[in-house]
């Protein structure tokens, strides 16, 4: 009877082995495959602000994004754009002829609800920068998505009839902030969905029509319009620097924006009434444009619409809002959601209502800057 | 003895003359009763005059107005006076004549005709005062009305936004297309 057990335990030993095996070959299989995969590395990525900047974008939906922000410069294109977004005003709808080839862009926007009874304007700009991409996606911008999103490539899809690859934004918490439809032969942008941290539609960005390759010579308004007065800017080489050098000398800018939005670029014009400052902020994503000047808000322009943002009385129209505070007029246009244009409204300075007895004072401050002859 | 009897009111009233005037006052100086009786009715009529007297005295309106100027010292002040003491230095006290000045002369019509001046002063004064009054309320309404806009007490610059030109450079930079002007449509021509 003993001799037997060995040949009975044999059979069980090599079971177990196979058995090991079968499990364990698989498994360290899937976690490699997991470890090289893209999209863990990305999560490490975003969540941390403690990433370097200049550090390119690794994976493959920042890398698509990337080609997609040099294609929509390198290549050229015309088609019909429909822009449907969320504001602090309502919805609006802008649709936008853009002709773009060799470096030279043209767009003729209009806002839909006008289309049937206002002339078309165009306005044509002598600076020597040109819109860098198509539908947000700029190479500084898709840098600065790698440092707040997590880009990940979804698949295949079809955006204005044509094939396209698939790639959404997601923010640290895995929330989808925005998905990207990139056509698959040339990598421009083809149609962009933005979502609020509530996974509401804020945004959507899409070509209705689109044609590639060779195009119609430029449209012909182009040599017929004039350049608009004050239109040259001068960036700045330190945005930081030039924020803190007017602050000292009372000019109340910030250094970044709620909602997580740094500064990134800054520049310089002057105009007719004095200097503008074009101070720019952004996660990537979204974009605002916080332009300053000093002096007081005219009356109530034609075409804007007060509305309270904030808990401020400002100026609204689509995605531009307009207010004065601290001795200075603020235009903000934002390409960001209401929430976030609201938080941005209430951070900076307003003129709220005054005493009485300040609102005498600044009367009688203002009677003697007018009967002094000196000042 | 004869006393006097009802001739003392006459001798007060100053109604006996010649010989009955020497008579009762030969009889006073020799008889302490009628002298007595003499004086008590003398008192009795100084005071039924100093009742009269206060309620009918044209100055004391001008009296009570000069109160209100910053002369009030120089008003006299009734309460301070006894009833007879107004005239009292000035009767006799053994003529029983009545030596009370008589009205529009003297004292009574001078102090009458003092608080004429006052008033005219008092109006001077209500005038400055009114229009003090209303530089104040006419700057303080103005002032108010100017330093009810704005944020800062310097006027500075009405600035109209050139939403045109900033659209265009917010365009540069977030590379989306320029938004249209509020009132109208607006388009971008942009070249490198």
């Amino acid at each position: 009877m003993m001799p037997a057990l060995p040949l009975v335990r044999r059979p069980r030993l090599g079971l177990l082995i196979a058995a090991a095996v079968t499990i364990t070959v698989p498994s360290l299989l899937a976690i490699l495959a997991l470890v090289g995969h893209e999209q863990p590395a990305p999560v490490v990525r975003a969540s941390g602000t403690s990433l370097g900047g200049g550090s390119p974008p690794s994976g493959l939906g920042m890398r698509l994004l990337g080609k997609s922000a040099a294609a929509g410069t390198a290549a050229s294109y015309q088609g019909v754009e429909l822009i449907a977004q969320r504001s602090v005003s309502g919805p609006q709808t802008i649709v936008s002829e853009v002709w773009h080839r060799g470096g030279l862009t043209v767009t003729q926007t209009s806002d839909a609800g006008m289309l049937a009874s206002s002339q078309p304007y165009v306005s044509y700009d002598v600076s020597d920068r040109s819109p860098e991409g198509v539908f947000g996606l700029t190479k500084t911008l898709v840098a600065l998505l790698g440092k707040h999103y997590v880009a990940v490539y979804q698949g295949t899809g079809l955006a204005a009839g044509r094939p396209a690859l698939i790639v959404e934004l997601n923010r640290p918490d895995g929330s989808l902030a925005a998905r990207f439809w990139l056509d698959k032969q040339t990598m421009v942008p083809l149609r962009r969905d933005v979502y609020d941290t509530s996974a509401r539609l804020v945004s959507e960005e899409a070509f209705v029509q689109v044609q590639f390759g060779v195009l119609a010579p430029a449209p012909t308004v182009a040599a017929t319009v004039t350049a608009p007065a004050g239109s040259q800017w001068a960036a700045a080489p330190a945005p930081a620097v030039l924020v803190t050098e007017l602050n000292r000398v009372g000019w109340q800018l910030p250094a970044a924006l709620p909602g997580g939005l740094p500064l990134y670029t800054a520049a310089r014009s002057q105009t007719g009434a004095g200097q503008v400052v074009d101070l720019c902020y952004s996660d990537g994503l979204s974009v605002v444009s916080l332009f300053v000047q000093r002096g007081t808000l005219a009356p109530k322009p034609a075409g804007w619409q007060q509305v309270s943002a904030g808990g401020h009385q400002v100026y609204v129209a689509g995605q531009s809002v307009i207010w004065s505070g601290g001795g200075f007029v603020y235009t903000m246009l934002a390409d960001a959601s209401p929430q976030v244009v609201t938080q941005v409204v209430a951070a900076l300075p307003q003129d709220t209502a005054p005493g009485v007895i300040e609102r005498i004072r600044r009367g009688l401050e203002r009677l003697g800057a007018i009967v002094d002859p000196f000042r | 003895m004869n006393h006097l009897g009802e001739q003392i009111s006459a001798l007060i009233d100053g109604e006996l003359a010649g010989a009955d005037l020497d008579r009762a006052n030969a009889h006073l100086a020799g008889c302490g009763r009628c002298r007595a009786e003499a004086a008590e009715l003398r008192q009795l009529k100084r005071d039924l005059r100093a009742l009269f007297d206060f309620g009918g005295d044209d100055g004391l309106t001008g009296r009570l107005l000069a109160m209100t100027g910053p002369d009030l010292p120089e008003a006299p002040v009734p309460s301070r006076r006894l009833p007879g003491e107004q005239y009292g230095r000035e009767l006799p006290e053994d003529d029983g004549r009545d030596k009370r000045p008589p009205r529009g002369r003297g004292r009574g019509p001078a102090r009458a005709a003092r608080p004429a001046r006052p008033a005219k002063r008092s109006r001077g004064r209500y005038v400055l005062w009114s229009a003090i009054s209303l530089f104040v309320i006419g700057v303080g309404t103005a002032a108010f009305t100017m330093g009810g806009t704005g944020g800062s007490a310097s006027p500075g610059p009405k600035i109209t936004p050139q939403l045109e030109m900033f659209s265009v450079e917010h365009a540069m930079i977030s590379g989306d297309v320029p938004v249209p002007e509020p009132t109208e449509p607006t388009g971008g021509v942009t070249s490198p």
